[in-house]
């Protein structure tokens, strides 16, 4: 019984070391170990704590040293850390490949985390709802967030019901990277591009919007437009510094009243003073998620030449109040009503004008250039992308103040 | 007004022609061959940019090798002169197909150039011109109000406007009275 018990803790504090880089001799642990355990009657677990914890300084690996087998709530782990928790297994997805046999989230009352069960590990399957003690996990980075890894080292031990809770409630302004919950409206349902996409738009809440999606797959229903839903433990993704909520982890459940979105947009007035190169008629990547704006040759950075590219109308502009100088990114809805033109118009006349898509960067400058917007929408990496725009009008009552600013006290 | 960090593209500031008319003050920030040179205008303000609309009432082609435009745009307190040359190929293009009178609005660099007898030219080396409406004119004179009274407000207060006190010994109500008489102009 000593004897299987050392040999399987041995096993698991030589993995913990090989990977981080060391090569620890197993005989060595073992000895150390029996050591501990049969003459100084230190009990398993102690013996394995001390022997890792002085492994770890030998090696120089203090990552190690806190590897210990102390319970950890889940929002406190970072990447690169050796931890046991107990959770509740919230949410299980299906595998992609052979090589995992679970990947889901599990949950305690301080947070959540996506974990992955590899097939080599060999630990009996976890079910969905029931509770777990997870002990010598590891914990790394995947895609940006913590992600954690349950390897042959991991003992799994199912527990009694733990204490119920109730998934904590993140702003959508507050989300970081990793696994979310949030309390939002859909405001906005857009057309699905892919075919294995089931739905895609915009919820919001009181602080701000995210894009949500989820993908097609048995049992997943869509969310109704307008309707305000409880929605637990979403993934959070993050793609070029924009965050997107993944519904396919959450479980989501439609909540009564109504929530008073709140615009993280900002607004400002100023005069449109420069068109920047790239504006008006632009030909797009055709690769599925790609969409990158192709040169004239049609050559994109990461595919190359692309003849079977789509055309789409952009503008790239300087926005300008006097005091600051705003980058604007226009999409193509905002520019056709900007401009008068649809995009249908601007390929036939580019394709039948001597200047080609030049002549819409000019028609598209001309008719914007040097006049006052109003202009909201999110900021993002030093450019507003612009959700509305407006030309800015005339106000009587505005000249009426400004005379009177201006002349209240000369005479 | 500090001056913008590195990255940050300058704002083109609002200005009437007869304050721009008086400009005789120039530096420039920092000691690098690429430094952004900048004039401070008598209201106090320092400026690298400028953002005007006016109405182009003269455009002349001048020169034979190094060809360049000259016009006049006229806004309610007097005239802007723009240079419009080779080293502003958009605005010369621009400035070439646009028939007189017209408004425009006008986003260029000042220009101080001093004379041998003393003299001080002020004029905008424009980076684009573009035709626009009465209406943008309206609000160009509105924003430009405005800004005006925003510095005069403050005039005394800021490291700009104590330079422009010292250099041009400015009299704000001078100042407010040519502000009223341009929205005066503005027809209701």
């Amino acid at each position: 019984m000593y004897v299987m018990n050392l040999s399987e803790v041995t096993e698991r504090i030589s993995r913990k070391l090989e990977s981080s880089g060391a090569q620890p001799d197993r005989q060595k642990i073992e000895s150390r170990l029996r050591r501990l355990v049969e003459e100084f009657g230190v009990n398993i677990a102690e013996a394995e704590r001390t022997v890792t914890g002085d492994l770890a300084r030998e090696h120089n690996l203090p990552n190690l040293v806190t590897s210990s087998s102390d319970l950890r709530p889940i929002n406190e782990i970072v990447p690169g850390e050796w931890v046991t928790i107990e959770g509740k297994i919230v949410s299980l997805t299906p595998s992609f490949s052979p090589s995992i046999a679970q990947n889901g989230i599990i949950a305690d009352s301080s947070g959540a985390m996506r974990f992955v069960t590899w097939t080599r590990a060999n630990v009996p399957a976890m079910g969905y709802g029931h509770w777990y003690r997870i002990e010598s996990a590891v914990v790394d980075e995947y895609r940006g967030t913590p992600n954690l890894k349950i390897h042959s080292g991991t003992t799994i031990s199912q527990m009694e019901e733990g204490i119920p809770f109730i998934p904590s409630i993140t702003p959508i302004m507050e989300l970081k990277p990793g696994v979310g919950s949030v309390r939002a409206k859909v405001i906005q349902d857009w057309d699905v591009l892919h075919e294995r996409m089931l739905q895609t738009g915009l919820l919001g809440d009181e602080s701000g919007t995210i894009k949500f999606v989820i993908w097609k797959e048995e049992g997943k229903e869509k969310l109704e437009p307008d309707g305000v839903y409880n929605i637990y433990y979403a993934s959070v993704d993050e793609y070029n510094g924009r965050l997107s909520l993944a519904l396919n982890t959450a479980m989501y459940i439609a909540d009564e009243g109504d929530i008073e979105v709140g615009r993280n947009a900002t607004e400002i007035q100023g005069a449109l003073v420069h068109v920047a190169p790239g504006s008006g008629l632009i030909k797009r990547c055709p690769v599925e998620g790609c969409n990158r704006s192709l040169s004239r040759q049609n050559y994109c950075p990461v595919h190359e030449i692309q003849p079977n590219f789509r055309y789409d109308l952009r503008l790239k502009a300087v926005l300008d109040d006097g005091e600051r100088a705003r980058n604007v990114l226009m999409q193509r809805d905002l520019v056709e009503s900007l401009v008068g033109i649809s995009l249908e118009e601007a390929i036939s006349i580019a394709e039948s004008n001597p200047l080609g898509m030049d002549e819409i960067f000019y028609r598209v400058r001309n008719s914007v250039l040097g006049r006052y917007y109003t202009c909201s929408g999110g900021e993002f990496a030093g450019r507003m992308l612009v959700d509305s725009c407006t030309p800015v009008t005339f106000k009587p009552q505005e000249l009426a103040t400004l005379l009177n600013r201006a002349g209240g006290e000369a005479a | 007004m500090t001056p913008q960090a590195a990255f940050e593209r300058e704002p083109a500031r609002r200005v009437f022609a007869s304050e721009f008319r008086e400009t005789r003050y120039q530096f420039k920030e920092g000691d690098d061959e690429k430094s952004p040179n900048y004039v401070i205008f008598p209201t106090g303000i320092r400026s690298n940019r400028i953002f005007v609309v006016g109405t182009l009432t003269e455009k002349q082609r001048q020169g034979e090798q190094n060809i360049f435009y000259r016009g006049r745009v006229i806004d309610p307190t007097g005239t802007f002169f723009i240079m419009a040359g080779s080293y502003q190929p958009e605005a010369m293009q621009q400035i070439a197909r646009i028939e007189t009178p017209a408004f425009v609005a006008v986003v260029g660099k000042p220009n101080l150039f001093m004379t041998q007898d003393g003299n001080c030219l002020v004029s905008v080396n424009a980076e684009s011109i573009s035709v626009v409406d009465r209406e943008t004119r309206d609000l160009w004179v509105l924003d430009t109000a405005r800004e005006t009274l925003d510095r005069l407000d403050v005039f005394g207060t800021t490291e700009d406007s104590r330079k422009a006190q010292e250099e041009y010994g400015t009299q704000p109500d001078l100042y407010r009275k040519i502000v009223y008489d341009a929205l005066t102009q503005i027809q209701m």
